[in-house]
């Protein structure tokens, strides 16, 4: 009997259980691939518009978020697009890969699932095999999709073999880093420990990305993200991207399949030491509870958050100075004026950065809001409500940590921008002044709030739905993050409360605007909470 | 006993949409005693369980604890009871100690040397996480927290189905002490040889609906005896009126049968007529009596 006995029984019964995840998945990112592909035509099409972008795109700032492309000779729009989407599109397959990967490996593992399926005349690689069987179809799926997508849309300046090579090169990414998750899966011994592990070694590679594009484009290869920079679809295809993430795949599956067969199943690489025998003094209600729990959560947020601000703020000095992209413009405008200039440069840097920072500091805290409903259904909850605690008072306790929590790593994260980004310059009065980095924290934190309340009011209402609270977040963001560069209209922007607020700090704060964001999410707060009081809790 | 229940439900109703979980449940639990709680799986034992501690609400009827209404005051109910329910699931990354101390600390009691005594009663290492336990361990820690706790109603809902018999004998022994300290206990199972063993009452549920309350001797009034008998002489039992599945043994003069309650003071004088040899009378167990009901459509 082989190892890999029943696999493909195995990855049928995945596909099936999987289905609503995978078709959600793979029609959103196709759709918005091929959509965004079929109006840039209206966006960018004359020349005129395309040297504007072109401009912007090579922007240091710009760089930092959307990566480093070479142009030579006549630009098309193909290549603005392919520089535009690539990247962005490749983070959110990341995302997709690593949140599929582990849930088909350790999640599985953890809910006794596999040792049930590994009873029966089932190979030990089996369920190994069969997620990464999933993780192909899936990238192999949405690579045709794209190819066909970017056909259909008919760009001018594309090519049949660019567009398939975006495909390509999306979908060996995408595998690339779920093989990542299929990896950490083997080496942690629960599912959030391999989720923690590999988007840490995810950040590292967008970090390493972003730095290396700034400052010396050469070095992004030694970044896995960085090789979908690397294709140049439209101009020179280049297929040794592709090469790499297969080989790299390859490698990491081998370190996967080996750390999987040198394990016993239910444990990881990493152990789970014993613990205290006793409690702690200060564990002692709800509260010191999920402290307890989450603690390493909470500071790997924390220290996360900050180091990402750090490494942005590392490019402060090239983004904020105008004479390395325009040398000419000390001697024409004056020195006055060049400081003016690398000071609005990073105010508007700051403005789409602290969108970024926010929308990522939502994140823990929206986890955190819908671990209430989470925990419920784990039955965790009900050994808690046996004793002497309100509904109310549970829910606060999660909510104020969460507001807390996501409160704290936004400003930690600005104040990692920041703070480094003004040490980095060789002229400080160029940085972000302290009033002004104030008023950034104040124009996001609202929002922020206000996403925070919205999973709470889904906790008390319709916690079935719940997911939702994650489609609305990454649509705001990405509404807000693309809407300049696609030039979506403005009621797009606004659909999510990431585009309520001014850009801050180019503009600032709009204190009315402010002040009904926060009505709005005591609102909402409330009518969770009032929802949460009445409704029954949903136990096993 | 005292004349005021601890716990007082009736006609108890639960709509979960269109199905009707329960469809009227109708019993109390008085100070001092062990009321056993049992019927098929699917019943509406847990339901029952979830109303009694405010995790879902009533659609109808009325459930009080301590005379308080179990939805509106469960904060003031929940600090004179313990529970532990069936499924016992544990936070993963908190070890076994750190629960029993966290769990009794929320009803603003201490880890006692009571609570030493049962950790090393029922043999279970506090250290390790709650992740590593086998189902017979979480059982253990919600156990041990609830019998270290202090309170007036006790709560088990199928405490004992992962536990191994050693620690099973533990746990009956510590639930019959609570007994005679007036403590009262609710105690659903499916052990019926537990039940039968340690509740002084006993209320069977079925399709939402509680089908028999009472002691278990009163119960055994209701359904027959079953009795195998060598007589002297060549008697047809068949004649006999109030006999069920009435079979010949073995030997010649033998017989089985089964009698109602109430037919079986004659049913004996007849016999004893007939020369009785030999004698064995089996009262129903607790199975026969979950049997009788249930199959009873």
């Amino acid at each position: 009997m082989s190892q890999y006995h029943k696999t493909g029984l195995l990855l049928r019964l995945n596909c099936r259980r999987d289905r609503w995840r995978i078709v959600i998945w793979i029609v959103v990112l196709a759709a918005l691939m091929a959509s965004v592909a079929a109006k840039f035509d209206g966006i960018y099409g004359t020349p005129h518009e395309i040297e504007a972008i072109r401009q912007t795109l090579a922007s240091p700032g710009i760089v930092a978020m959307f990566g480093a492309f070479h142009f030579t000779g006549r630009v098309t729009t193909a290549e603005i697009f392919a520089n535009e989407m690539l990247l962005f599109m490749a983070l959110i397959q990341v995302i997709m890969n690593l949140t599929l990967s582990i849930h088909a490996t350790r999640s599985d593992e953890d809910q006794g699932v596999t040792e049930l399926i590994r009873a029966h005349t089932v190979g030990a690689l089996a369920p190994l095999a069969a997620a990464m069987g999933e993780l192909v179809i899936i990238n192999g799926g949405l690579s045709v999709l794209y190819g066909l997508g970017l056909q259909l849309a008919h760009m001018p300046g594309a090519t049949t073999s660019g567009n398939w090579l975006i495909g390509l090169g999306l979908g060996t990414t995408g595998l690339l880093f779920g093989t990542v998750g299929v990896l950490t899966a083997q080496l942690a011994d629960h599912a959030a420990s391999a989720t923690g592990l590999a988007y840490a070694l995810f950040g590292i590679s967008y970090l390493a990305r972003m730095i290396t594009d700034v400052q010396h484009p050469q070095s992004t290869w030694w970044s896995p993200l960085g090789w979908i920079e690397k294709l140049s679809p439209y101009q020179h295809p280049n297929w040794t991207p592709v090469g790499l993430s297969l080989l790299l795949t390859f490698v990491i599956l081998g370190c996967a399949v080996f750390a999987n067969a040198h394990r016993d199943l239910g444990s990881g690489a990493l152990t789970t030491r014993p613990g205290r025998r006793t409690a702690s003094p200060l564990l002692r209600g709800p509260l010191s509870l999920i402290w307890r729990q989450q603690r390493n959560i909470f500071i790997g947020w924390l220290l996360g958050i900050t180091l990402f601000g750090v490494a942005y703020g590392t490019v402060f000095n090239t983004i904020g100075n105008i004479l390395k992209t325009n040398p000419t413009m000390q001697q024409v405008f004056g020195r006055a004026m060049v400081h003016d200039a690398n000071h609005q440069i990073l105010l508007n840097f700051t403005s789409l950065l602290a969108i970024v920072m926010a929308s990522v500091a939502v994140i823990p805290g929206l986890q955190l809001v819908l671990k209430l409903h989470t925990d419920e259904t784990h039955g965790w909850l009900e050994a808690l409500y046996a004793r002497p605690l309100s509904r109310s008072r549970l829910l606060v306790s999660y909510v104020s940590s969460a507001l807390g929590l996501s409160t704290v790593a936004y400003i930690g994260g600005l104040a990692g921008v920041i703070v480094t980004g003004n040490a980095s310059l060789d002229h400080v009065q160029d940085g972000i002044s302290t009033a002004e980095f104030w008023q950034t924290i104040a124009a996001q934190l609202p929002m922020i709030w206000v996403f925070l309340a919205l999973g709470v009011g889904l906790v008390g209402w319709a916690p079935r739905i719940k997911a939702l609270s994650w489609g609305y977040l990454a649509l705001g963001f990405i509404a807000v993050y693309m809407g300049g560069l696609l030039q979506l209209p403005t009621w797009v922007q606004r659909l999510a409360p990431t585009g309520w607020m001014p850009r801050v700090p180019v503009h600032a704060v709009n204190w009315t605007t402010f002040s009904w964001m926060v009505a709005l999410s005591v609102l909402v707060l409330f009518l969770g909470w009032l929802g949460y009081h009445r409704r029954d809790l949903q136990l096993r | 006993m005292s004349t005021t229940p601890l716990l007082h439900l009736q006609h108890l109703q639960k709509n979960f949409g269109h199905f009707r979980a329960l469809k009227g449940v109708t019993f109390d639990v008085y100070p001092g005693e062990v009321f056993g709680f049992i019927g098929p799986n699917g019943a509406g034992k847990s339901t029952t369980i979830r109303i009694l501690l405010g995790l879902i609400r009533a659609s109808g009827g009325t459930a009080t604890l301590f005379g308080r209404p179990v939805w509106q005051d469960s904060v003031q109910i929940h600090q004179r009871l313990a529970y532990v329910s069936g499924d016992v699931y544990l936070w993963p990354n908190l070890t076994g100690g750190e629960i029993i101390d966290l769990l009794l600390r929320m009803n603003d009691q201490a880890h006692t040397t009571q609570t030493d005594t049962l950790i090393h009663q029922f043999g279970l290492d506090p250290t390790k996480k709650a992740r590593t336990y086998s189902k017979g361990n979480r059982q253990k820690v919600a156990l041990i927290a609830a019998l270290s706790q202090e309170a007036d109603f006790y709560i088990f809902d199928e405490p004992t189905s992962g536990l191994d018999p050693l620690n099973e004998r533990l746990f009956q022994a510590a639930v019959l002490a609570l007994k005679k300290r007036g403590k009262a206990v609710l105690l659903s199972s499916h052990i019926l040889s537990e039940v039968e063993r340690m509740c002084d009452r006993i209320g069977i549920i079925r399709e939402g609906q509680i089908i028999e309350t009472g002691s278990l001797a009163a119960m055994r009034h209701l359904t027959r005896t079953t009795v195998a008998v060598t007589l002297g002489d060549d008697f047809d039992v068949t004649t006999l009126p109030g006999l069920h599945a009435v079979t010949p043994g073995h030997a010649a003069r033998e017989w089985q049968f089964s009698v109602d309650a109430d037919s079986l003071a004659t049913t004996m004088t007849t016999l004893a007529e007939h020369h009785i040899a030999a004698l064995q009378s089996t009262p129903p167990t607790l199975e026969d009596l979950f049997m009788h009901y249930y199959a009873k459509e």
